[in-house]
């Protein structure tokens, strides 16, 4: 499994296609947070933009590879290990960038009243919550599941808002116990929404990877 | 769409599929590599190490060709320096160390099916799958790839083959299986041609080795072996001490 991830970060570091979402991103981010905000807001707004950021990511990282390579890599490790290797090194770009995001809402941040290591955690775990969300997002919208391009946008597009907005997704969860908090004063631990994510993350992920090794 | 399939392929054997276009040559292949998972029934017993080769292999890898080896090889379990040593055999193997350092998406066809051939050969592969792996490689890497089959089958390697020129590796192949109708029609292992062998040994000498072997009438013992071993069976008779006398030698159809 080592191998293929490094395989697979290896494509997506040097297709470049990764610098359209996270330039994105970091716009969304230079757009929405202020030096002197509350730090636990600008948490929370780091977070939420890392929901449609991470589904992206995923997308081009399961894509990344074309057929003929693929069919190469699968008979040497299986098609299942192929899949999830390609979606961990999503995630795993997208966590980079979410975390690269929530130091700079922390430095710049206003940290009086949560303290800092306080919100450090509680920015760190809405972080996790966010890209785990956003990778099953990722996960369900692309290939082997959605396989036409059009609907995959459409659908990632659609899943990231619904994550956003429905009462019961983790990633609002997150985000929300953040920026309630940040009225009050006081660091929350949204680690409720993390596990959510995580089971969400994990089935939608399995749900992927199974549906590689059947004939499309 | 395939049904009603058995096939077993033992270890060592060169399975050749043939078939109609779009009957099902590359879907079994697929199948038998483990890229597909069949919808009903198994496939078991599959070595660890896989290698295919697609028809085609229009890789635009954002990697120069001696590193995606080298990333394959270690996704075949090979350790690093053993991966970048195996790559850099592998291409040089078949005629490609030039372009080692060449980015994927800047190769030509034949050379990328060359780094295809080379990624499914890193790992010695138990079982070796090619769907018209020939298509596109010039006549050295055609002939290399040739050897390469047999020395995989020599290792005990099972390999399964689909090409639609009928002379390849001709007279080699252990058996020869037809899709037809969406199933698989079992072909009879084909002999190849024999030689038979009449020699006289040396009084109260001992039989040569080996199987086929039985007594002539009118003295000596009559040899019989596939022809592609029988240049190897005179040399041991005629190099034998005391050597044996070779009365005849004969083709059989």
């Amino acid at each position: 499994m080592t191998a293929l991830l490094r395989y697979q970060g290896a494509l997506l570091l040097r297709s470049q296609r990764w610098l359209a979402p996270l330039i994105t991103y970091a716009a969304f981010v230079a757009a929405g947070i202020r030096p002197g905000d509350p730090a636990l807001d600008s948490l929370g707004f780091a977070a939420a933009g890392l929901v449609p950021t991470t589904a992206w990511l995923v997308r081009i990282s399961v894509t990344g590879e074309p057929d003929a390579a693929r069919d190469c890599t699968a008979a040497a490790a299986g098609p299942v290990r192929v899949h999830a290797a390609a979606l961990l090194t999503g995630l795993a770009g997208a966590l980079l960038a979410g975390a690269a995001a929530a130091a700079v809402a922390l430095l710049i941040g206003d940290r009086a009243g949560a303290g800092a290591g306080p919100a450090a955690l509680a920015g760190a775990l809405a972080v996790a919550a966010c890209a785990l969300t956003g990778a099953a997002v990722g996960a369900l919208c692309s290939r082997p599941l959605v396989r036409r391009r059009g609907y995959a946008v459409l659908a990632g597009t659609l899943g990231s808002l619904l994550a956003w907005l429905l009462a019961f997704s983790p990633a609002r969860g997150a985000v929300s116990a953040l920026v309630t908090a940040a009225r009050s004063g006081t660091a929350p631990l949204p680690l409720a929404p993390l596990a959510g994510a995580l089971l969400l993350a994990a089935a939608a992920g399995a749900a992927a990877s199974l549906t590689a090794a059947r004939r499309s | 769409m395939l049904r009603g399939i058995t096939l077993e392929l033992p270890r060592g054997a060169l399975v050749r599929i043939e078939g109609g276009n779009g009957g099902g040559k590359s879907t079994l292949l697929r199948l038998l590599a483990g890229i597909d998972a069949p919808t009903e029934g198994r496939i078991t017993g599959r070595p660890p190490r896989t290698g295919y080769v697609p028809e085609r292999f229009p890789a635009a890898l954002p990697l120069t060709a001696a590193s995606y080896l080298t990333h394959l090889g270690r996704v075949h379990g090979l350790p690093r320096a053993e991966a970048a040593r195996r790559a850099a055999d592998r291409l040089e193997r078949f005629g490609a160390a030039a372009y080692a350092r060449t980015p994927m998406v800047e190769l030509s066809k034949g050379s990328s099916q060359k780094v295809a051939v080379a990624q499914a050969l890193l790992a010695e592969p138990g079982l070796l799958v090619l769907d018209e792996a020939w298509t596109g490689l010039d006549a050295p890497a055609r002939a290399e790839l040739d050897r390469a089959v047999a020395e995989r089958t020599a290792a005990g390697g099972t390999v399964v083959f689909v090409d639609h020129d009928p002379r390849r590796l001709a007279g080699a192949a252990d058996a020869h299986h037809r899709i037809e109708g969406g199933t698989l029609v079992p072909g009879s292992v084909t002999a190849g041609p024999r030689v038979r062998i009449h020699a006289v040994g040396p009084p109260g000498g001992p039989l040569p080795p080996g199987p086929g072997v039985a007594p002539a009438p009118g003295g000596g013992v009559l040899l019989t072996v596939d022809a592609e071993h029988s240049d190897a069976l005179l040399r041991e008779l005629l190099t034998a001490r005391p050597p044996w006398h070779i009365r005849t030698v004969e083709e059989l159809r």
